[in-house]
C-alpha cells in the first residue's frame, strides 16, 4: 500500500485532456466489447453463407478482443500500464485490419497489375520531377558563398520537381483512380472500414501520446519495451499471417476432403489411413498374382519379398506415395553425398593462395544462381541418348578403347538417361548435385577460412603431412559447417521437386521412377485437387524432414560433446 | 529538400494506391446485361451480382488458349484485336509455359476465383469442369442463337461437348465449341529413306501397302543406317502408344467407356506389336524425347500432331508427312484430338462471352490460325479447309485430312470416372511395358485391376 501511494504521488496526475481523453478510450472499449459479442452472435445467426471454420475463426478473434477490450475499461479506469498496452494493441490491429481489410475490399490488391501499365505511363513525368532534384544538388554548391543563390535554385527544384510530381500524377490516372475509389464507398462494407480505420487510428494516438503515457503510469522501459514490438510488429504479423497461419490452415486441411472449390468435410484422420494403409500377404508360390491373396480393389501390389524361404506380396492403398517416399530417400543418398563431399574437395582447392582462384570461385558458383528451367533444359539435351553430348563422349570413348585394343573390349551401353527407369533419377541427381555443389562449395569456403592457422602449423610441426592435416585438423574443425551443410541439403534433396518436374517428361516419368514425395503432393493438390490429402501428404513429409534434421543434430551433438 | 521527396513519395504511393483500386473496379462498375434476349441460362450468380445499370456499357471480356509458340500467340493476339464485338473489349491471355502447365495453372485461377471468362481446355478435361461445375451450359443461349448448329461441327468433339451426364445423353447441353481438331501423321526424313534404299512410304500408302509390316520394315532400313540412326521416334504419352491399340480394334476403355479395356487381346496385340519395336533398336527409347533427334536428322519418321509442323519446317532436310500405318483392324487407329472454347461458369457476361465463343470458331478465324499450320480447322467447312491445305511444307497436308476421314478414335474425357487417375495408371503400366520391364501377359493380368478403380465414384 505504501509503496502504490508513494508511486501515485511522484506521478504527475492526468490534466482535462488526457482525463478526456481516457474517458473516450474507457467508452470506446465498452462499445467494442458489446459489438464483440454482438458480432460473434450474429455471426452464427445470420451469416450462413458462410463456413464454419471461417466463423469460428473470426468468432474466436471477436470474443477475444471482446475478453481484453472488457479488461482493458477496469484497467483504464485504475490507470495501470496494462490497460494501455492491450488498448494499444487492440487498437493497433484494429487498425490495420480495417485497412487491409478496406483495401482489399475496394480492390485494391486484384487491382495491381493494372500499376504496371499506369505507373510507366507516368515515368517521363517522374525525370522532370527528377530534374527538380538536380537542380535542387546543384543549388547545394552554393549554399556555403551564395546563399542566395542556393535559395533561388532551391525553389526552382521545388516548382519544378512539384510539376513533375503533379503531371505524373495525372498520367497514372490519379483522377479516374480517385473517381473510382469514392464511387467504391456505395456500400456498407467499404464505409465501415474506413470508419474503422479513422477510429481505431484515433484512439492509438489518443493512447499512444506522451501526456496518457505518463497518466497510465507506463515506465520508459515499458514504452521501450512497445516501441520494439511496434518495429517488430510488421514482420510478426506478416510470420503469423503468411506463415504459421496458412500451417495451421494446411494441418485443418490434412483432416478434411478439402478440393479447393470450397468443398471441405472433417474427415478425421482418413487421409493419414490411406497413406499409411498397408497389407502384408504370404504367396502360395512366388508369381501368384497378388488379386488372388489382397483385396485388390483397396490396394495395388507395392513390392515383393521372400522371407525365410515364404514369399509375400505388399499391398498399399496409395502405391504411389510409397513409391514416391522410396525415390525420394534414394534421391537424397544420392544426391547429398554427390553435392557434399566434391563441394568439400573442391573448397580445400579453392582455399589455396593460386592466382585465378577468385574467378574460379565465381564459377563454381554460376550453377547455384542459374535458373533451374534452364539447367534442366540444357541437361535434357545432355542426356538424349541419341544426339546428347554425354552418350557421345561415352561411345567416343569405348570406341577410342576398342581401337587400341582390337576387338569390342568395351561395349556401348546407350545409356537411356531419361527413359531408363534405372537411370532416370540418377540423372536428375547428378543434375541438382551439379546444381547445388557450387553454394555449398561457398560454405565449407567460409568455414575454411575460419580455422586458425596455427593448426595447421602446429600439425606441421609434429610432423603430419596434408592428408593428416586435412583429416584431423580440417575436418573436425569444419564439424558445425559440414552439419549445416549437410542438413540444408538434405532438406533440399527431400523436398525436390523443380528439378524433376521441368527434367522429365511427363513429370515424374519414365513410368513412377523420378515421381518424388513433393511432386506426388503437387498432383494430388493441383492436378487431382485433392486439397486435403495433399495436405496430409505434406504434414507426413514434414514430420520425416523434422525427424531426420533432429537425428542429424542429435548426433552432431554428441560429437561435439565427445570432443 | 527532404521534405519535398517526402511529400512527393507520399504523393507516389497515393497515386498507385488510388490507381490500383480503380484499375480493379473497372468491369465490375461498368458492366451492364447485354440489350438482347435473355435465355433461360443457370447462373445465380450472374443475377444476383448484375449491376442494374441503365445504359448498355462497355463490357470487359478475359479470354485464353494454349498457343504451341510465340507466332501462335501473336496471331492469337491478333485475333482478339481484329474481332469487333459490338460492346465487347477483349483482353486475351496466353497460358502454359516450359515451367507452369496450363491446366494446372487454370485449375488453381477457377478455384480461387480469377480465371478468365473465356478459355479453352483439352477434350480429356470437359467432364471433370463439368463435375466441379466450372463450365457454363450454352444450350439455352446456342438455341436461341440463328445460325448456330452443333452439326457445323465434327461429331466426336461434339458428342463430348453437348454431353448430359445426369441424363447420359448427348445434344441436350452445351459446354463449348471445339477450337480445333488434329490428328497424328508420320513425319518423313525423305533423305534417310533415300539413304535406307526403303521404297517411299507416300508411294506406298497410295497403293494401300502401307501396312504395320511395311511400316517396321522402313524402320528397321533406317536403323541399320548407323548406331546413332533410329527408324522411328514418338513422344510418352497415350497419344502415340493409342494409335497402336486403336489400329489392332482395341480401345482404352469398353464401349460405353465405363470400365478398362487394355487387358482385351486387340489391345495387347497391339502393345505387342509398338513393345516389339521398341526392343528391336529401330526407335528412339520410349521415355526420351523423340523430336531433337528427327530435327537434328537422325530418326526416320517422327510421329505427332499437326501441332508439331511449325517447329520441323526449320529443319535442314527433305522432309514431308505420311499417314498412320494401317494395323490389323484395317484402320490406322489414328486419333481426333480436340480442344474446346468453354466459358467460365462465373463469368459475370455469359451472353457476351458466348458471343466471343461463337467469334472465335467461326470458318473465318479457323482458317486464319489453320493458315499458321498448327491446326486444323474443327468447322467442317470447305474454305476452313482450303486454308489449311494451303500451308506449305509439307507438300502431303493431305495427309492429316486423311487422318481425320479415316475412322479416327475421339478423344474425349470420362463422364464416369476419373481421366487424370485412369491415365497416371495406364502411362505408367505401358512405360514399363515398352521398356520391356514387364511382359505384355503380366501387363495384361494386372493393369486393368488397377486402372478400373478410376471408375469407382
Amino acid at each position: 500500500m505504501t509503496s502504490n501511494s508513494t508511486q501515485s504521488q511522484t506521478i504527475p496526475s492526468a490534466d482535462a485532456k488526457t482525463s478526456l481523453a481516457l474517458k473516450v478510450l474507457s467508452i470506446w472499449h465498452i462499445i467494442f466489447a458489446i459489438a464483440g459479442l454482438a458480432g460473434t452472435v450474429m455471426i452464427w445467426q445470420s451469416a450462413s453463407d458462410i463456413a464454419d471454420w471461417i466463423k469460428a475463426i473470426v468468432s474466436i478473434f471477436l470474443v477475444l478482443g471482446a475478453t481484453f477490450s472488457a479488461i482493458a475499461v477496469f484497467s483504464i479506469r485504475e490507470r495501470k500500464h496494462r490497460g494501455r498496452t492491450i488498448s494499444l494493441v487492440i487498437n493497433y490491429l484494429g487498425l490495420l485490419a480495417s485497412f487491409f481489410g478496406g483495401l482489399h475490399t475496394v480492390g485494391f490488391f486484384t487491382g495491381i497489375d493494372s500499376l504496371g501499365e499506369t505507373f510507366s505511363k507516368g515515368l517521363p513525368y517522374m525525370g522532370i520531377a527528377f530534374v527538380g532534384y538536380l537542380i535542387g544538388t546543384i543549388g547545394d554548391r552554393y549554399q556555403k558563398d551564395h546563399p542566395g543563390t542556393a535559395q533561388k535554385f532551391r525553389k526552382t527544384a521545388q516548382v519544378v520537381a512539384a510539376i513533375g510530381g503533379v503531371l505524373f500524377l495525372f498520367a497514372v490516372g490519379i483522377v479516374p483512380g480517385t473517381l473510382s475509389f469514392i464511387s467504391k464507398f456505395n456500400s456498407l462494407i467499404p464505409i465501415l472500414l474506413l470508419l474503422g480505420v479513422i477510429i481505431f487510428g484515433i484512439m492509438v494516438w489518443l493512447m499512444w501520446r506522451e501526456p496518457t503515457r505518463l497518466a497510465m503510469h507506463t515506465k520508459g522501459k515499458d514504452q521501450l519495451m512497445l516501441e520494439g514490438y511496434l518495429f517488430l510488429s510488421p514482420n510478426f504479423i506478416g510470420f503469423l499471417f503468411f506463415f504459421a497461419g496458412p500451417l495451421l490452415f494446411s494441418l485443418y486441411s490434412s483432416f478434411t476432403d478439402s478440393d479447393a472449390f470450397g468443398n471441405a468435410n472433417w474427415i478425421g484422420l482418413a487421409n493419414y489411413q490411406e497413406i499409411f494403409n498397408i497389407t502384408i500377404e504370404p504367396l502360395e508360390y512366388a508369381d501368384q498374382l497378388a488379386k488372388e491373396v489382397i483385396n485388390i480393389e483397396v490396394y495395388d501390389e507395392l513390392s515383393r519379398f521372400n522371407f525365410f524361404g515364404k514369399d509375400y506380396v505388399v499391398g498399399a492403398e496409395d502405391q504411389l506415395f510409397w513409391i514416391s517416399l522410396g525415390n525420394t530417400i534414394k534421391f537424397v543418398l544420392l544426391a547429398v553425398p554427390m553435392s557434399v563431399i566434391p563441394a568439400l574437395l573442391l573448397a580445400t582447392v579453392l582455399n589455396s593462395k593460386l592466382p585465378g582462384m577468385k574467378i574460379f570461385r565465381a564459377i563454381y558458383f554460376v550453377p547455384s544462381v542459374a535458373a533451374v528451367v534452364g539447367v534442366a533444359m540444357i541437361w535434357r539435351w545432355l542426356y538424349n541418348s541419341t544426339v546428347g553430348y554425354l552418350n557421345y563422349f561415352i561411345t567416343s570413348f569405348i570406341k577410342f578403347v576398342n581401337s587400341f585394343a582390337g576387338s569390342e573390349l568395351l561395349i556401348d551401353p546407350q545409356i537411356g538417361w531419361t527413359s531408363d527407369t534405372q537411370v532416370a533419377l540418377i540423372a536428375v541427381a547428378i543434375m541438382a548435385a551439379w546444381q547445388w555443389m557450387g553454394f555449398n562449395t561457398v560454405l565449407f569456403l567460409a568455414g575454411l577460412q575460419n580455422i586458425p592457422g596455427v593448426l595447421y602449423e602446429a600439425a606441421t610441426v609434429d610432423g603430419a603431412n596434408n592428408w593428416q592435416k586435412f583429416w584431423n585438423v580440417t575436418l573436425p574443425m569444419l564439424a558445425p559447417t559440414s552439419f549445416f551443410v549437410l542438413t540444408t541439403t538434405t532438406i533440399n534433396a527431400m523436398q525436390i521437386f523443380d528439378q524433376v518436374f521441368v527434367f522429365t517428361q511427363p513429370p515424374g516419368g519414365p513410368g513412377t521412377s523420378t515421381t518424388t514425395i513433393v511432386l506426388y503432393l503437387y498432383r494430388q493438390g493441383f492436378q487431382n485437387f485433392r486439397q486435403g490429402y495433399a495436405s496430409a501428404l505434406a504434414w507426413v513429409l514434414f514430420l520425416l524432414i523434422f525427424g531426420l534434421t533432429l537425428a542429424q543434430y542429435m548426433r552432431q551433438r554428441a560429437g561435439d560433446e565427445a570432443i | 529538400m527532404k521534405k519535398l521527396w517526402l511529400v512527393i513519395t507520399a504523393l507516389i504511393v497515393a497515386s498507385m494506391v488510388l490507381t490500383a483500386c480503380g484499375g480493379a473496379d473497372a468491369p465490375v462498375e461498368e458492366e451492364a446485361p447485354v440489350a438482347e434476349e435473355a435465355p433461360a441460362v443457370e447462373e445465380e450468380a450472374v443475377t444476383e451480382e448484375e449491376a442494374p445499370a441503365e445504359e448498355a456499357a462497355e463490357i470487359s471480356l478475359r479470354w485464353r488458349t494454349r498457343p504451341g509458340n510465340q507466332e501462335e500467340a501473336d496471331l492469337y493476339q491478333g485475333i482478339s484485336d481484329g474481332l469487333n464485338l459490338d460492346g465487347i473489349t477483349l483482353e486475351y491471355e496466353p497460358g502454359g509455359s516450359d515451367t507452369s502447365s496450363y491446366q494446372d495453372v487454370l485449375k488453381t485461377e477457377l478455384a480461387s476465383g480469377t480465371a478468365p471468362d473465356v478459355f479453352w481446355i483439352p477434350g480429356t478435361d470437359v467432364a471433370d469442369f463439368v463435375a466441379r461445375g466450372l463450365l457454363l451450359d450454352m444450350r439455352g443461349m446456342a438455341d436461341a442463337t440463328d445460325g448456330y448448329a452443333d452439326a457445323d461441327f465434327y461429331e466426336g468433339p461434339m458428342f463430348h461437348l453437348t454431353f448430359n451426364p445426369e441424363t447420359g445423353n448427348s445434344s441436350e447441353t452445351l459446354w463449348g465449341l471445339p477450337r480445333d481438331v488434329s490428328t497424328f501423321a508420320l513425319y518423313i526424313n525423305l533423305d534417310l529413306l533415300a539413304e535406307a534404299g526403303v521404297d517411299d512410304p507416300r508411294e506406298l500408302e497410295a497403293n494401300g501397302e502401307w501396312t504395320w509390316e511395311a511400316f517396321q520394315e522402313t524402320a528397321e532400313a533406317v536403323s541399320a543406317l548407323g548406331d546413332d540412326v533410329q527408324g522411328y521416334s514418338g513422344s510418352a504419352w497415350w497419344g502415340p502408344y493409342g494409335v497402336w491399340i486403336n489400329a489392332a480394334g482395341g480401345n482404352f476403355f469398353n464401349e460405353d467407356r465405363t470400365a478398362c479395356a487394355l487387358d482385351t487381346d486387340e489391345a495387347l496385340a497391339g502393345l505387342q506389336f509398338v513393345q516389339d519395336l521398341y526392343a528391336s533398336g529401330a526407335a528412339v527409347p520410349y521415355g526420351e524425347d523423340g523430336e531433337p533427334p528427327f530435327r537434328s536428322g537422325n530418326v526416320g519418321m517422327f510421329q505427332n500432331g499437326r501441332w508439331a509442323t511449325p517447329g520441323i519446317r526449320t529443319v535442314d532436310f527433305e522432309w514431308d508427312v505420311v499417314g498412320l500405318p494401317v494395323g490389323p483392324a484395317g484402320n490406322p487407329g489414328n486419333w481426333l484430338f480436340w480442344g474446346a472454347y468453354v466459358v467460365n461458369a462465373d463469368t459475370e457476361n455469359p451472353e457476351a462471352a458466348w458471343e466471343l465463343v461463337q467469334a472465335l470458331t467461326t470458318a473465318e478465324v479457323q482458317g486464319t490460325v489453320a493458315a499458321l499450320g498448327a491446326n486444323i480447322p474443327s468447322r467442317v467447312s470447305q474454305d476452313a479447309l482450303d486454308a489449311f491445305l494451303d500451308f506449305t511444307p509439307p507438300a502431303n497436308n493431305q495427309a492429316f485430312l486423311d487422318g481425320l476421314a479415316n475412322s479416327p478414335t475421339a478423344e474425349g474425357p470420362l463422364w464416369a470416372g476419373s481421366w487424370p487417375d485412369f491415365g497416371a495408371v495406364m502411362d505408367t503400366a505401358i512405360s514399363s511395358l515398352l521398356t520391356g520391364e514387364t511382359t505384355v501377359e503380366d501387363f495384361g493380368a494386372t493393369v486393368c485391376d488397377e486402372a478400373n478403380k478410376a471408375f469407382q465414384e
